[in-house]
């Protein structure tokens, strides 16, 4: 009997030892698997956004692109965060409404814009999608809606043009675990505190678009697809109490009021 | 890790034939059952039912194979969800799953060879012990 005991841990060790000897060597190195991974991303930001330009229309007004690049640019200079990342796409539709694509697609809907009171409410809004691409929950979502397997083959087959359009659409239209919003919704918040932007603007936003009066609007998208707003609000502020209070606007008023009228033409 | 043992009985053709076949069945059963890794285990539990009434011979050989899959089942299970996950969840590859993968091939290839050697011994009439299994086996098989 105690043979057998030695035998089956030695059995037993032997094979944990194996397995842990041989996890210190860096197998997603060796087999280039980030870099696997990376192509896949790449290919399907690609891929969703052709599909995108397509059935939509893209806003390449030097002003309207101008000033967001602008904001962009101040929040990932503030927070170091690669700006070649983030690729930017206006698009003209009444939709209030923004999403993160895969490899740094971020899409702003013009309604976004439109409805926004301050563009410190907007800098939230991007800042919170800019949370989504860091934090990698747009493959995230993918991978846990449509299946890793399934990603794959549209990057090999050249699409398969309804499974990319219903992957688009689960991007666009639909919520994140309530978990990975409110990651995105804290990072947003030291996004725009580092960018010296107020946060509570950000707050006001959603609390007002989580009014009965917007919510009966088909075009809150946004708000539709990140429910508890007036929680989220409420985190927001709570989160942002005691930081800095010393806020810059990162748009002149008069740039932020000519971007709203370019887009309203 | 295995040896071969000398006991005071020759086994008929008949025995030897079974006996082998016994390490055959697992053998076919691992193919089958890499990617469902619970067929290994069925395979061979059928034949050790079916033989279990038998002479010692058989009846000793058919616990070895059985209970070398039982071991197998527990770590190819675990990595085939693991894998599946990996597949369909958010889970990610890493390093630590890889060396898993790894372990669990390295321990499959050599009950692999493991299993051919003692089906062609058996064939002889040769009694092999395996490493660990083979004690339970003793243990069990009275």
């Amino acid at each position: 009997m105690k043979k057998i005991l030695i035998q089956g841990i030695v059995t037993v060790f032997l094979f944990f030892g194996t397995w842990f000897i041989s996890a210190q060597i860096d197998w997603i190195k060796i087999f280039k698997i980030q870099q696997m991974t990376d192509k896949t991303e790449q290919k399907l930001g690609e891929l969703f956004w052709e599909v995108l330009k397509k059935n939509e229309k893209e806003n390449k007004n030097t002003c309207a692109v101008t000033s967001i690049d602008s904001i962009v640019t101040n929040i990932c200079k503030a927070n170091k965060i690669d700006r070649m990342k983030i690729k930017i796409h206006i698009l003209t539709k009444d939709d209030v409404n923004a999403f993160a694509l895969p490899n740094g697609h971020l899409i702003i809907y013009s309604g976004l814009i439109l409805n926004s009171d301050s563009q410190e409410a907007l800098t939230g809004v991007i800042c919170h999608e800019i949370a989504h691409i860091e934090l990698n929950h747009v493959m995230k979502k993918l991978v846990k809606e449509i299946g890793l397997s399934v990603l794959i083959s549209m990057t090999t087959s050249n699409g398969g043009g309804e499974v990319v359009k219903k992957a688009a659409k689960i991007l666009s239209s639909s919520a994140f675990d309530r978990s990975l919003e409110k990651e995105a919704d804290i990072k947003a918040v030291n996004y725009l505190i580092k960018a010296r932007v107020n946060p509570e603007p950000f707050a006001d936003f959603l609390y007002k678009l989580s009014d009965k009066e917007y919510e009966s609007t088909k075009y809150v998208t946004w708000i539709s697809t990140h429910p508890n707003s007036k929680e989220r609000a409420e985190y927001i502020i709570e989160y942002s109490k005691g930081k800095i209070t010393e806020y810059k606007s990162i748009l002149s008023l008069k740039t932020w009021n000519s971007l709203k009228e370019k887009l309203k033409d | 890790m295995i040896h071969i043992k000398k006991i005071n009985y020759e086994p008929s053709e008949h025995e030897t034939e079974t006996a082998s076949s016994s390490y055959l069945m697992s053998l076919i059963a691992i193919i089958v059952g890499l990617p469902l890794p619970i067929i290994n285990l069925i395979a061979t539990l059928m034949f050790y039912l079916g033989n279990r009434n038998t002479t010692y011979f058989v009846r000793w050989h058919c616990t070895q194979a059985l209970l070398s899959q039982l071991s197998l089942l527990f770590i190819n299970s675990f990595g085939f969800w693991w894998t599946i996950s990996i597949i369909f969840t958010e889970e990610i590859i890493t390093n630590k799953y890889i060396a898993y993968i790894i372990a669990v091939l390295i321990f499959n290839l050599t009950e692999f060879i493991a299993t051919i050697y003692t089906a062609i011994q058996t064939r002889k009439g040769i009694h092999i012990e395996w490493w660990f299994y083979g004690s339970i086996t003793n243990f069990i098989c009275k």
